[in-house]
């Protein structure tokens, strides 16, 4: 092997060597001028051989370097030595079609003054380093910017690095944590069993822990809440593995999460109590009213004979109040009913349900009730649906005061909801009213003139905004009304279970 | 209803739905006797009383004080000699889950109580009827 390498160097001289040779070589004079250049180095340049001989070192850099550059070539001159890669950063090749290269010289001095120098276009190693450059600054970005305290751990559990979050949450400066043990930071405030234990059994299996909640009472700082998350990185080459530990506070959130569980429990109960407290109160007022009731009727039975015309008509009245608070508390108890089930949504058909709710109310022979053609089926609770078309359509038949009474009732597709409108051409409501008309027990005629409990709209109110819809009254007094409400679409569900 | 037997046991606490049961039976000219006892407590000594006749139904009122319908059904429910016994529940609650307690706990009918008085003769007259026609266990 020694013998036949120094073989192939016997046969040739140096000047084959720089023909060979892969890297651009030139030699220069003392004063730079260049005396020879390699074929690598008119590939580089782009210059034939002859070109190069006319042409100083300086005429291969952009003019800008040239005048230093020539400086340093004086100095080289004055003390020549070996010089290779990476000793002199920034240099910049320029080539023949005036384009620009990174690069790097290397130098071997030669006889009176002469030097070879080799140049290497370093523009891809570059490249590489400028992308370091960039993910690494990245990366300190977003260990920086992060609202997690970050900390990452060597092999020893030492202290390699953390962000500012970890410093300010955990009250410690950057001299008294890196280099030194986790465990052992500020009186041992991470030295939690918990979290040996996460760190020293179950990262190294797993590789990666997430969402470890811990609650701590620490040193000087109180009680926290801190939602761990772990990543072990295997060490590249000779680098033994890090430990990277995410901390997130979650003190706050705890705290407003157990408060915001306390007031949802908390109206839950006011909510039960009020329905008991209707349920109760109504039930509790039935029994009196029911007496009263009785002993009037039987009085009125009775003793007719020793009562007068008037004694009978008051007799008469205080039945008829009996029967109306009978219909308030009844009223009460539907509209604290309301919510309390819920029933699954279901295809419904519209025109079916339509038909079923006007049968039922029965409109008198004076009143047209028409329901507009192709109304779809739509999904909704069904009951809910029927209920506020009963109680708008009930209410128009009510109210109705002309000789041929008019109801249309149509369904619009708005996108999103689907709108419900029930027209009459009552005696309409003046728009003052438009508000009170849906709160409980209001009416606008006398009771004695329409028997009404005023809970029908307040009931069609709580009903549609249960849903998520709203409700509304357009009205000429005198000429008539139209109700509108709106049902948000549901997705029609695959039954699965039953609904709540 | 049937004349084979005596007596109807009226378990009620309020005074005036009480003697509403009385007018309405006169009124319908039922003959079987009216025993009336004011809550579930009394209407379990009446029942275990063998000097008392037995009867041959409970019209029983859910709300009531010391013992309430629902306590009542359960233990008339539980005891052999007793729960032959039909009960209609005779009551003001409208409430399903009272419905469903009660018919839970094998009561033969659910009534609730009207405000207005002639249909409360009504309600009567249909358990009168029911019961004139259903055969029931000697």
């Amino acid at each position: 092997m020694t013998i036949g390498t120094q073989d192939i160097l016997i046969k040739h001289n140096a000047r084959w060597l720089m023909d060979i040779a892969a890297d651009a070589m030139l030699i220069a004079d003392a004063d730079g001028h260049i005396l020879m250049a390699n074929p690598a180095a008119e590939r580089l340049f782009g210059y034939t051989r002859d070109e190069f001989t006319t042409f100083t070192v300086e005429d291969l850099i952009p003019q800008r370097f040239r005048a230093s550059h020539s400086d340093k070539r004086a100095d080289y001159v004055k003390q020549p030595s070996n010089r290779t890669m990476g000793t002199e950063p920034g240099i910049v090749g320029f080539r023949q079609d005036g384009g620009e290269f990174a690069a790097d010289v290397s130098l071997s001095p030669l006889e009176e003054g002469q030097v070879l120098a080799t140049v290497y276009n370093i523009t891809r190693h570059k490249q590489a380093e400028l992308a370091l450059v960039a993910a690494r600054e990245l990366a300190e970005s977003i260990v920086t910017t992060i609202q997690e305290a970050l900390v990452v751990l060597d092999a020893d559990d030492r202290v390699i690095s953390a962000n500012r979050v970890f410093y300010r949450v955990f009250r410690l400066t950057e001299e008294e944590t890196l280099g030194q043990v986790f465990f052992e930071l500020h009186q041992r405030q991470w030295d939690i069993p918990e979290l040996r234990q996460l760190l020293a059994e179950v990262l190294p299996q797993q590789r990666k822990v997430d969402a470890f909640e811990l609650q701590h009472k620490f040193p000087g700082i109180g009680s926290r809440t801190v939602l761990i998350s772990a990543r072990l990185i295997e060490g590249a080459s000779n680098r033994s593995a890090l430990t990277v530990l995410t901390l997130l506070n979650i003190t706050g959130r705890k705290r407003l999460e157990a408060e915001q569980a306390r007031m949802i429990h908390e109206l839950k109960s006011v909510n039960e109590e009020l329905t008991n407290f209707a349920y109760v109160v109504s039930h509790d007022l039935k029994a009196p009213l029911r007496a009263i009731g009785s002993l009037a009727d039987w009085i009125a039975a009775d003793q007719q004979d020793r009562l007068d015309a008037e004694g009978q008509e008051h007799l008469r009245l205080l039945i008829q109040r009996v029967r109306r608070m009978d219909a308030l508390i009844d009223g009460v108890l539907r509209y604290s009913r309301i919510g309390r089930i819920h029933e699954a949504a279901v295809e419904v058909d519209l025109n079916e349900v339509l038909h079923e709710v006007i049968d039922s109310l029965a409109p008198p022979a004076h009143i047209a009730v028409r329901i507009a053609a192709g109304l779809p089926s739509i999904w909704v609770e069904k009951t809910a649906v029927q209920q506020v078309l009963q109680n708008l359509i009930a209410n128009a038949i009510r109210y109705l005061d002309k000789p041929q009474g008019r109801i249309e009732i149509d369904c619009a597709d708005q996108g999103e909801s689907w709108r419900f409108n029930v027209a009459d051409n009552g005696p309409g409501i003046e728009a003052r009213h438009f508000e009170r008309i849906f709160q409980l027990f209001q009416t606008l005629n006398s009771r004695d003139r329409v028997e009404s409990t005023g809970v029908g709209l307040a009931i069609v109110k709580k009903i549609v905004e249960q849903h998520g819809g709203l409700v509304w009254v357009e009205s000429v007094p005198g000429q008539g009304s139209t109700f509108f409400f709106t049902l948000p679409k549901t997705i029609p569900k695959t039954p699965k279970g039953e609904a709540k | 209803m049937k004349t084979t037997c005596k007596a109807i046991l009226l378990v009620e606490d309020d005074q005036v739905d009480a003697m509403t049961v009385r007018r309405a039976l006169k009124e319908l000219h039922v003959a079987n006797r009216l025993e009336h006892v004011e809550n579930g407590e009394e209407a379990l000594a009446y029942l275990r009383d063998s000097e008392k006749e037995r009867p041959c139904l409970i019209l029983l009122d859910i709300n009531m004080p010391v013992m309430n319908g629902i306590e009542f059904l359960q233990a008339v429910k539980a005891a052999p000699g007793l729960k032959r016994i039909p009960v209609v529940a005779l009551t003001t609650s409208d409430e399903q889950k009272d419905k469903v307690e009660t018919f839970e706990l094998g009561v033969a009918g659910y009534m609730r109580k009207p405000v207005d008085y002639q249909q409360f003769v009504e309600i009567i007259r249909t358990i009168d009827a029911y019961w004139t026609l259903s055969e029931s266990p000697a």
